[in-house]
């Protein structure tokens, strides 16, 4: 009987696998493998609103962008790819990508270097919770403030940036978002000053898990900490650092909210990048299939070149994932 | 190439962890040092120390004529094998053993020609485009190893570096790193808990428990004349066996009480058991020296058989007197099985002499 004491844990264990007297079905409710069904009907609820959410706004996009869409009674006339066609002559449309690819370019390369070197800093130091708290601050920031803040420190009259700018002698008379040449910069910097500490906070906990070990045996072979950083730790860190940049990356090719805040796509074009374009060629045009076309294109590039970043990068980052733990 | 020395040295990891206590040894220029000892005893941790890899409580660490306690590792020219292998995963194998040679910017080709030999000499020529998760423990560790010798350093460190390879290898294995150690001229310490690896191939031997080296010596000295009870049992294959004694006289001259019997020394032990005035001793045989049999002699002590095992060419008996258990080797024909009664018999000068409240051995 002390055997069967021990079996507690295991009912799926039946009487037979004991050798006693048995009784033939196994209760149903020690069944361990429910119907297929089952599983289907659990997930139901939460594939349907998906669905709802967003398979079907998207499902409209498409079906806007290959029409006129008429307002009040007017009703929506098929015009096939004519949205799509008129894009290429579009020089706000082109420049749109232009200013967009520009911008995120600028914004990832500061970001990751400057993110990674944080967490670098921020690992090693000894007041890492506060100076993480800090960090964090920015990004706990609604992106519409951000752009508002700044708008204040970059104003022209009483803007501590614009004051600092032009102290070094970076900025002459016009203020930073009031020439076409610095707007551009001027909202990277908002980014940059947002975004910055996800990368770092991301990061950081990839350089928590670098394995000491490996660390050690590097310096036994006569590295010093620069070599170490680059041969040991950034290696280690390329998923997390991946993943940080693929977030980044997408979270650019939406961004609005800030640019809206401060310079609404001006002066002139100068910062119409084309989801700003989009917004206006949709809301305040109230063009809804020429924008529809617009976002759809935006979309597409946004996933291929998504695909195209993961391939490149990825490629060590899942022979790191598959070596598993320290031993290596 | 250097000689190593650690002088009163103290690691204490904190919240009365303290790992090495108090630990002296001068280890000689090219000279092969084996630190041997239990599991947790602190091997890794003065390896560790050594490599600069953890800092010291207090005392200090020499090399040649430097104290290096606050060099860092790179600059204190030592290769170290480590007892988790501790591979780079993102590199392939020819690249984790060529490490040290491209830190200190060796040539492309001198890289390429010492990284084959070294892969060769550790029979995974075969793996070196593969990465190390392709690779069983063995071959892992046989990585590790190749990434120390690949260079000449001053001084190699060994942790455990041929524990996880399988019986034949370890034994080619200990003959390639001695012979390697041999022509290189570079100063070893080599951390294992194995004493056949120890005895084999060390040029001596410190023996650590507990934090506190027990014994630093030839390994014909650690096993000839161990210093106390616990470096007894520890060093020697099967291990010695430990009866409790008091020293009396009989007709006489000076005698050990074992139970009801009452053994004879001989003179040059009796000369020396006098001398040291203790009354309760631990005495220790080591199984090949006793003797046991079916068959009642002169001299021998009745027991009765403990347990019985083959040990290939002959079988290890445990004898149990009393409340001591003694351990002798008898030919494969002794027929005796558990709870035979059975005859023990050894000779006193094949005798070892502990104080029984201390262990420590009674001076020669
Ligand atoms: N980082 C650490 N912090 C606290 N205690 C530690 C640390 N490293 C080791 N110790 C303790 O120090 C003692 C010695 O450890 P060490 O690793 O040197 O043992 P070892 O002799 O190498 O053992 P093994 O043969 O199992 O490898 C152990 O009791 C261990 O628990
Ligand atoms: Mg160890």
């Amino acid at each position: 009987m002390t055997t069967r004491a021990s079996s507690e844990g295991h009912p799926a264990l039946s009487d037979q696998d004991w050798g006693f007297a048995t009784v033939d079905q196994k209760p149903e409710i020690y069944n361990p493998q429910p119907s297929r069904m089952f599983y289907v009907y659990l997930a139901m609820p939460a594939v349907l609103l998906l669905a709802a959410i967003t398979i079907y706004p998207f499902l409209w996009l498409i079906y806007m962008s290959f029409h006129k869409v008429g307002f009040g009674n007017a009703s929506d006339v098929f015009v096939g790819v004519k949205n799509f066609a008129r894009l290429f002559n579009d020089s706000k449309y082109l420049q749109g990508w232009g200013l967009l690819l520009k911008y995120s370019a600028i914004c990832l390369s500061i970001q990751v270097v400057a993110g990674v070197s944080l967490a670098v800093i921020l690992n090693n130091s000894r007041h890492e919770k506060i100076l993480v708290t800090l960090f964090l601050m920015p990004m706990m920031v609604s992106p519409v403030v951000a752009g508002l803040l700044f708008y204040y420190l970059y104003n022209g009259t009483f803007g501590w940036y614009h004051w600092i700018f032009q102290s070094l002698g970076i900025l002459d008379e016009t203020s930073i978002l009031g020439s076409a040449d610095t707007a551009l910069y001027g909202i990277i910097l908002v980014d940059v000053w947002q975004w910055t500490p996800l990368i770092t906070l991301i990061t950081l906990a990839g350089l928590k898990r670098v394995p000491q070990d490996q660390l050690e045996a590097n310096m036994v072979d006569g590295a010093g900490s620069i070599s170490n950083f680059f041969h040991v730790s950034l290696p280690n860190i390329y998923p997390f650092l991946l993943i940080a940049v693929l977030l980044r990356f997408m979270d650019n090719f939406r961004f609005i909210d800030a640019i809206l805040a401060l310079t609404g796509g001006g002066p002139g074009n100068a910062t119409r990048l084309l989801p700003v374009y989009l917004f206006d060629v949709s809301f305040k045009f109230f063009k809804l299939g020429r924008g529809g076309a617009i976002a759809l294109t935006l979309l597409i590039v946004t996933i291929i070149l998504g695909m195209i970043l993961v391939k490149v990068l990825e490629d060590p980052a899942r022979k790191k994932a598959l070596s598993g733990d320290t031993d290596g | 190439m250097v000689a190593v020395s650690f002088n009163n040295v103290w690691k204490d990891y904190g919240g009365g962890a303290i790992a090495v206590k108090d630990l002296n040894m001068e280890i000689k220029d090219g000279e092969f040092v084996s630190l041997l000892g239990p599991s947790g005893c602190g091997k890794s941790t003065s390896l560790r120390m050594l490599a600069g890899l953890e800092h010291i409580s207090s005392g200090e660490i020499v090399f040649g004529d430097k104290v290096v306690n606050d060099l860092p590792p790179k600059d204190r020219d030592i290769a170290m094998v480590f007892e988790n292998y501790a591979l780079y995963p993102h590199k392939t194998i020819f690249d984790n053993i060529a490490n040290p040679l491209k830190q200190s910017k060796v040539a492309a080709a001198e890289i390429e020609r010492r990284v084959t030999e070294a892969a060769k000499l550790l029979e995974i020529d075969q793996l070196l485009e593969r990465r190390p998760q392709e690779l069983s423990g063995g071959q892992k560790q046989r990585t590790a190893i190749g990434r120390a010798i690949v260079r000449q350093p001053q001084v190699f460190l060994f942790d455990e570096p041929i524990a996880h390879l399988d019986a034949k290898l370890r034994a080619r294995m200990r003959g390639e790193l001695k012979h390697l150690q041999f022509t290189l001229g570079v100063t070893t310490i080599y951390v294992t808990h194995d004493q056949l690896e120890a005895l084999t191939m060390a040029d001596r031997i410190a023996v650590m428990n507990d934090g506190v080296l027990q014994q630093f010596g030839t390994p014909q000295e650690v096993y000839d004349n161990p210093a106390n009870s616990w470096v007894a049992t520890f060093v020697g294959e099967p291990q010695m066996s430990l009866m409790e004694m008091q020293v009396t006289s009989l007709e006489g001259e000076t005698a050990l009480a074992f139970g009801s019997y009452t053994i004879e020394v001989d003179p040059k032990n009796s000369a020396r058991l006098r001398a040291a005035g203790k009354k309760d001793l631990l005495v220790g045989v080591r199984p090949d020296k006793a003797t046991v049999s079916l068959d009642e002699s002169l001299g021998s002590i009745r027991g009765e058989v403990y347990s019985r095992q083959l040990l290939g060419a002959d079988v290890l008996v445990e004898v149990e007197i009393g409340k001591s258990r003694v351990r002798a080797k008898a030919n494969t024909s002794f027929a005796g099985t558990v709870g035979t009664p059975c005859y023990l018999n050894f000779g006193s000068e094949d005798l070892y002499f502990f104080d029984a409240k201390d262990g420590q051995v009674i001076p020669q």
